[in-house]
């Protein structure tokens, strides 16, 4: 029973498979679509080539034959040979250029449109999926194409090789063409058996070397951990074991090899000593001429390659196939969250208070089994601020990606100004909320830039009254740069407080109906906070404003608190209304009530 | 293929640096000489064996085919497929210990550049920037795989070609060695020329290439930003503008190459052409023999092409020397913080006394500590307070040795910090950092780096001793969850948490803490308040505070001002001074009240 199912199940996964690889060699025939031209231009010139390539051998055996042994006019074959060889030159030149270039620009175009596309997938994808696994769709993946595009026109003059120089045997001399010809298919075969093993096994040595590099860039990131806590001996041997499987993985790979680029290098010669061996007596017997002999030789080694080439673009071309299917697994991901087909407009009555945000009966977990809000009601008017105050992991952030759009609600409504936020397009919604996350991301450009995120085009005044508004204006003033600082991972390092009012800033800029503060000063120093706070009341009123805090300092900035336990409102009032009400309201500020205590006593 | 590799003109070795290179190279690479010995040989046979091949045709037509001498002939037939055997077998072995000896050393090398990076001081840290540390460690590295895995091979087998085909053409024939010599200036100058500008032009590839990864990462890790801002299209118009750049790069670089190689495929047909006409004329004066001519069109490629092969190559042979110039810098950095020879125990209980220290950040003109002096009795607790950037968690890094002072020193029982065991110092003395740091694996995996020996119930034990059991207990995976990347499953005041059990987890004789700024909720943290209290029992404890209610705990209170103790007393005796103190508690006050 089971193991009929399981058949099943393995049927269902290898049509699925090859569904998928269908899908992944549309998309690249839809791609080279666009360059079919120049392709084709390639292949032409690559064909050329070949036929000359070809002739030179021919000519050199007129040479040998008439110039030399026969004291024919030996300059005119040594120009005609020098004639081919600039065809060929510029020939081959022409080749590799087209080549490179269309399977470069194939591509950059590739690149551009995984990069648009992950871009847009919904933020649920992003939980699961790794950014190396992403990055090496977009870099490594697509290099297997690359090379595989490459391979194109050289593998048609390749083939067109082939057949012109075996032709060309056959008519000097079928039986010594026989005889030559015996080793060469076993080089394809090699090569091409080659290609097959020796791809997995680079592959395990590039998955190696990328563990490698994460031990690496988490000792180097977390050195402070590390040396705070004396562990660099756990590191050490964490990076000693990736280094030995590198070393284990890298041998495999040079075993590979071993066992196949010897064979391959040496089996033409085998064809090279029964050309000498056999045609050496048809000569004496007087069945072929020397020169015969000698392009026979040169033919031969004309072979090589080609033959070797085109047993490698068949793995090249698996491997091409394979990346497709990986790179059509993310594009084929359609994204949870997208635009609605008839999307409605927000009112934009300047008369009215905008801004209003409404939760209705909303159901949402990030595992479904485990429900993180469990029907839950809000309202909130337009121009209204209300604080968000709970436990840990009680889910306040997780409303505010639930405003943002970032997921949906397994069910209920989540409403911006009366219109349910999967009625509006994704852009009009979002530019509407202004978000200032707990963990501040900032990009590696400058402050200004930074700051300017949402509105690339605004003007200095605008960066610099909101930098004054969030209390940044004066520490950016003394950076080295001023606001053309780079800061970012690769640039400027800045405090968490510092990091945080530039998001701040950010938000402001973006002018939006709704704020959302989620923990947006939690590094700023106290004593430095109650400027913020002053500042932060220019900026709140007449705006919706969320405020995710734990300070009573910055939850007084409100007009209401909302208390969220098990996923439902708790409570919902204003904050000596709670304090004076609410036992579990107490227990979440526990310190406050603790501190006021404390100070109680002292007095 | 076509091999990459370049460098910048600084890095560029000099002679003298290229030998000092090789020289350290041969050093490290001293437990495999045999290998390297063998891998030696093994080339030098199927070179030798490479170049035999045409000898022999020649030898089969001249005194066989010519002669119409059939044993001589087959005698030719024999010798020439022994000598393919000789190669296959060569071959074989050549791969396999050059490969041996190529990757045993790279892989001493990753360990003793891991090795030596883990022993620096964070000074080295602050200096060097994470992605170049990095870059050192991976790309760098595996750059000269490349080169380990074939390149190497090919460089010496070319070079050994180019040699011995010379000679062997020399004593063919002189007249037409001369001939064919006739092309080498043009392909040497082309070489040359395409050495420098494919130089050039990977360098800029390279440069692009990182931009547009950058780029692409940078996309990835903030989406949440850039979807939230709905600045899909702006970022994506960069990006694009990133992409067309790579492509433009990329396409001058094919450019480059273009022309070479259709030089390179000219000249080998071009040099036939010459020795077919000259060779074809000395023929007929009798001055060499037919056989020969047909030897030197088959030996010709035996020179061009090595000599090609080599142009390229340098280029990337080129950059490992840079590659491994940078990474023996890293080697012979001194760490600023080591192991004193004749460095003693630290005592298991003591004072720890700070006497005088100045130190300032280097790069920084500004000292972040003046003259520092303070005293921390065994089991006391000291609380360090003061604006941002005052130089409390300076002082406590420098109560740990993870940075020296210029001037002044710490000393634990009695011992100079610099004179103690790097192993009984990181026992004695933990310092648990204000940003906790998730590394990828499971939140059990994340508090353990705190004591690589600690068992499951040791984690367990540490995790409920910050109260945070239920907490852990109620994620699907509980304890066994993956914090995925820097920790993004968890929440903000979870990732806290995770971080915080690992003080519960170490069982130091002095705990320094700098306390984070916090994301848990008030409850929470009380509760974590207490377990840090409990863990405090006992022990000498240095916190950097951000909070009255930890500061009240503490024995005694140092105001860090300016770079100096401002105040030192206890809480009482500070509030009735109404310094700086007395401020700063007014100030956290206000920010635990409503008003
Ligand atoms: N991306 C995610 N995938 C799965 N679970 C998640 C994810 N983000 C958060 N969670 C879980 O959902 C719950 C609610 O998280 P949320 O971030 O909303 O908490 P929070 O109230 O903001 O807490 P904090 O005050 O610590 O920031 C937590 O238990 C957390 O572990
Ligand atoms: N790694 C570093 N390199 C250079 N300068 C530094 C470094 N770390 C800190 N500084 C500088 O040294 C001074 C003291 O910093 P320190 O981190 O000790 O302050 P702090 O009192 O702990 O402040 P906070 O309360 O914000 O944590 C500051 O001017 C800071 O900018
Ligand atoms: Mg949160
Ligand atoms: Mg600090």
């Amino acid at each position: 029973m089971t193991s009929i199912e399981s058949d099943t199940e393995v049927a269902a996964r290898l049509e699925f498979e090859e569904a998928q690889r269908s899908e992944g060699w549309k998309l690249l025939r839809a791609a080279l679509k666009v360059q079919r031209r120049n392709l084709l231009l390639g292949a032409l010139v690559g064909i050329l080539w070949a036929s000359f390539k070809v002739a030179v051998p021919q000519m050199t055996k007129f040479a040998i034959n008439d110039g030399i042994e026969k004291n024919g006019p030996l300059l005119r074959w040594a120009l005609i040979i020098g004639g081919l060889g600039v065809l060929t030159g510029v020939l081959s030149g022409m080749r590799r250029y087209v080549a490179f270039r269309e399977s470069r620009w194939a591509e950059m175009l590739f690149r551009e449109r995984l990069f648009s596309h992950i871009l847009r997938l919904h933020i649920g994808y992003h939980d699961k999926a790794q950014t190396g696994q992403l990055m090496s769709r977009a870099s490594s993946d697509l290099m297997q194409i690359q090379g595989f595009i490459v391979m194109i026109p050289i593998t048609l003059s390749n083939v067109i090789q082939i057949i012109a120089v075996t032709a060309i045997l056959f008519i000097t001399d079928p039986i010594l063409a026989v005889v030559a010809l015996i080793p060469l298919p076993f080089v394809n075969l090699s090569a091409r058996r080659f290609s097959h093993r020796i791809h997995p096994a680079s592959i395990a040595v590039q998955a190696e070397q990328a563990q490698l590099a994460n031990v690496v860039e988490e000792s180097v990131s977390g050195v402070r951990v590390i040396k705070g806590f004396g562990a660099e001996q756990v590191q050490f041997e964490k990076l000693e074991k990736e280094a030995d499987d590198i070393l284990r993985e890298s041998m495999k790979a040079a075993r590979i090899r071993s066992s196949f680029m010897p064979a391959i290098d040496v089996l033409p010669a085998l064809g090279l000593v029964a050309v000498l061996g056999v045609g050496g007596h048809r000569v004496i017997n007087g069945d072929l001429t020397v020169g015969d002999l000698v392009a026979f030789n040169v033919y031969l080694t004309l072979l090589i390659w080609p033959l070797r080439n085109i047993g490698m673009i068949v793995a090249l071309g698996q491997r091409a196939a394979a990346a497709l299917v990986r790179i059509n697994e993310v594009m084929s991901t359609k994204s949870e969250i997208s635009d609605p087909t008839l999307p409605m407009q927000l009112p934009h009555d300047e008369t009215e208070n905008l801004g209003s945000v409404k939760f209705d009966k909303v159901v949402f977990g990030y595992n479904a089994e485990y429900p993180v809000l469990r029907n839950f009601n809000l309202d909130i008017q337009g121009g209204e601020s209300i604080a968000i105050v709970g436990a840990t992991g009680s889910g306040k952030s997780t409303i505010t990606r639930l405003l943002l759009r970032f997921y949906d609600a397994q069910s209920g409504h989540v409403y911006l100004d009366g219109i349910d936020v999967r009625k509006l397009k994704l852009s009009e919604l979002r530019s509407q909320i202004g978000v200032v996350f707990e963990d501040t991301v900032l990009f590696n450009d400058t402050v200004r830039n930074n700051i300017a995120f949402a509105k690339p085009h605004a003007s200095a005044d605008e960066v610099e009254r909101a930098a004054k508004l969030s209390g940044a204006h004066e520490f950016i003033l003394r950076l080295p740069k001023g606001y053309e600082t780079v800061i970012g991972e690769r640039g400027f390092s800045l405090s968490g407080g510092q990091r945080q009012r530039i998001a701040i800033a950010r938000a402001i800029v973006a002018n939006p109906r709704v704020l959302v503060l989620d923990d947006a000063t939690s590094a700023v120093d106290p004593s430095k906070e109650g400027e913020i706070r002053e500042a932060m009341k220019t900026v709140m009123s007449g705006r919706t404003t969320i405020v995710i805090a734990h300070r009573p300092g910055t939850i007084a900035l409100a007009d209401r608190v909302m208390l969220l336990d098990e996923g439902k409102v708790a409570a919902i009032g204003t904050h000596e209304d709670l304090v004076s009400t609410n036992a579990r309201y107490r227990e979440v500020l526990a310190n406050m009530s603790a501190d006021a205590d404390a100070e109680s006593q002292e007095v | 293929m076509w091999a990459q590799g370049g460098v910048t003109d600084e890095d560029k070795l000099s002679r003298a640096q290229a030998r000092t290179v090789i020289g350290r190279v041969f050093k490290m690479a001293a437990p495999f000489r045999k290998t390297m010995f063998m891998a030696f040989a093994c080339v030098c046979v199927t070179t030798v064996c490479a170049l035999a091949g045409p000898l022999l045709v020649r030898r089969g037509i001249d005194i066989g085919i010519r002669q119409s001498d059939s044993r001589s002939l087959n005698i030719s037939v024999a010798i020439y497929l022994g000598v393919a055997l000789i190669a296959y077998i060569f071959g074989r072995a050549q791969f396999l210990y050059l490969n041996r000896t190529g990757e045993s050393f790279l892989r001493v090398l990753r360990l003793a550049v891991f090795r030596q990076m883990q022993r620096q001081s964070m000074a080295f840290y602050d200096r060097n920037k994470a992605g170049v540390l990095v870059a050192r460690m991976t790309a760098d590295i595996e750059s000269m795989a490349e080169l380990v895995q074939w390149g190497l091979l090919q460089f010496i087998a070319a070079g050994m070609l180019v040699v011995f085909a010379l000679v062997l053409l020399a004593t063919l024939s002189w007249q037409l060695t001369i001939v064919a010599l006739l092309v080498m200036p043009l392909l040497i100058a082309a070489s040359m020329k395409f050495q420098r500008d494919s130089n050039k032009a990977y360098l800029t590839v390279r440069e692009r290439v990182g931009a547009n990864l950058s780029a692409l990462q940078e996309g990835i890790t903030t989406v949440r930003v850039i979807q939230a801002y709905a600045q899909e299209e702006e970022t994506i118009r960069k990006f694009t503008k990133s992409n067309r750049e790579l492509f433009n790069s990329h396409e001058h670089s094919v450019r480059v190459s273009t022309w070479y190689f259709a030089l390179i495929e000219f000249g080998g047909v071009f040099a036939s052409a010459l020795i077919i006409g000259i060779g074809g004329w000395l023929v007929h004066r009798g001055d060499v023999t037919l056989g020969t001519v047909v030897a030197f069109t088959l030996l010709l490629s035996s020179l061009f092409d090595p000599v090609q092969q080599l142009s390229q190559l340098y280029n990337t042979v080129q950059s490992a020397g840079a590659a491994l110039n940078k990474l023996f810098q890293i080697l012979d950095a001194k760490p600023e913080i080591d192991e004193h020879p004749g460095a003693i125990e630290l005592p298991k209980v003591g004072d720890l006394e700070v006497h005088g220290i100045t130190f300032s950040y280097a790069g920084s003109e500004t000292a972040a500590l003046k003259n520092v002096s303070i005293r921390v009795g065994v089991g006391e607790k000291l609380a360090l307070v003061g604006p941002t950037g005052a130089g409390k968690s300076t002082l406590a890094k420098l109560m740990a040795r993870l940075y020296d002072p210029q001037s002044g020193s710490v000393a634990y029982g009695g011992v100079d910090l610099t004179m103690a065991t790097m192993a009984s110092l990181r026992e004695r003395i933990v310092v648990v950092p204000q940003e906790g740091f998730l590394f990828n694996g499971t939140i059990r995996d994340n508090v353990r780096i705190a004591k690589s020996s600690a068992t499951d119930e040791e984690i367990d034990a540490a995790i409920a001793a910050i109260g945070a059991t239920d907490h852990f207990s109620t994620l699907p995976d509980g304890l066994d969850t993956e914090v995925r990347e820097r920790g993004s499953r968890l929440s903000a005041g979870e990732r806290q948490l995770v971080a915080l059990a690992r003080a519960a987890l170490v069982d130091p004789a002095v705990l320094v803490l700098d306390e984070a700024t916090s994301n848990l909720d008030p409850g929470t943290e009380a509760e974590v308040e207490h377990a840090l209290e409990r863990l405090m029992n006992g022990r000498t404890v240095i916190v950097v505070a951000h909070r009255l209610s930890t500061v009240q705990r503490a024995d005694h209170i140092a105001v860090i001002a300016d770079a100096q103790i401002a105040e030192y007393g206890t809480h009482e005796e500070l509030i009735a001074k109404a310094g700086r103190y007395s401020a700063l508690a007014e100030a956290w006050k206000r920010s635990q009240s409503a008003h």
